[in-house]
């Protein structure tokens, strides 16, 4: 089907480009962390633009599941995207909760995570 | 920062043996980052063909309760901490034991679980981080006699 050929095309692309960005964000907190600084606003909102990619990302799936040609493995490739959703926000309550360094190491430690999601969603995605 | 300064509690608001704050934040995030990952693997493999390797994926069930726990009570602190020790506790034993019985009977062990080959499948996490959380929470122990909520 055509539109699924489409579907394919842009949402590997966009889960590469989602990992990307979050590798980013990891690096720029990392940073941060190295200098003993916590996470600032500039960091939120890069990290917003890396969800609504993901909010993107699962949309697809979600229309790609509708019409019939979901992942094979669908429990696990949902329990993945969920948890991909959940992650940066966690991290971002807790970049206001904790004015530390350590928000900045949580953030790090999300972006590897969202990044690492990726690449298994992209595995499972086929 | 909470480092020597800190664990004084000199103008901590916090209540000794708080376990979510600073590096405890980090600690708390890749528990639980662990524990969902454990309860959708364990959760999948139980629903769908609990037959196949019933020892492996009840150990696996075991696993994510054990580690939703251990967030649990990490995240909360205080009175919560003798549940963390436990379950932090149970967790060195599991990977342990599970990741040496999974390399030396693997007849037992058809499918893997996240304790097998010492937390192999997951870079090892497993069972670095419950000495990683055996050192936070005897870290942050509260200290100088007070009450042992």
């Amino acid at each position: 089907m055509l539109s699924t050929r489409i579907l394919h095309a842009v949402w590997i692309p966009l889960a590469w480009a989602v990992a990307a960005g979050a590798l980013l964000l990891a690096g720029w907190a990392g940073w941060r962390a190295a200098l003993d600084r916590p996470v600032i606003l500039r960091q939120l909102l890069a990290g917003g633009v890396v969800e609504v990619l993901l909010v993107v990302q699962a949309v697809m799936a979600a229309v790609r599941g509708a019409t019939g040609d979901g992942p094979a493995d669908s429990w696990t490739f949902w329990g993945y995207q969920l948890t991909s959703l959940c992650i940066l926000p966690a991290a971002a309550l807790w970049a206001f909760a904790e004015r530390t360094r350590w928000s900045s190491v949580v953030l790090l430690v999300a972006g590897l995570t969202v990044a690492f999601l990726q690449l298994r969603l992209v595995q499972v995605w086929a | 920062m909470t480092g020597a300064k800190g664990a004084t509690g000199a103008t901590a608001p916090e209540p000794r043996g708080e376990t979510a704050t600073g590096p405890g934040r980090l600690v708390v995030a890749v528990y639980a980052v662990l524990a969902i990952a454990a309860t959708f693997r364990s959760g999948v493999q139980i629903l769908r063909d609990f037959d196949a390797a019933p020892l492996a994926y009840a150990l696996s069930g075991v696993a994510a309760v054990v580690y939703v726990l251990a967030t649990v009570a990490l995240a909360q602190g205080g009175r919560w901490r003798p549940v963390a020790w436990v379950a932090v506790g149970t967790e060195l034993v599991g990977v342990v034991v599970v990741g040496a019985l999974s390399l030396t009977r693997a007849d037992l062990f058809p499918d893997a679980t996240v304790w097998s080959g010492f937390g192999q499948g997951y870079g090892y996490v497993p069972a670095v981080l419950p000495l990683v959380g055996l050192w936070w929470l005897w870290r942050t122990r509260p200290r100088g006699g007070g009450s042992a909520r």
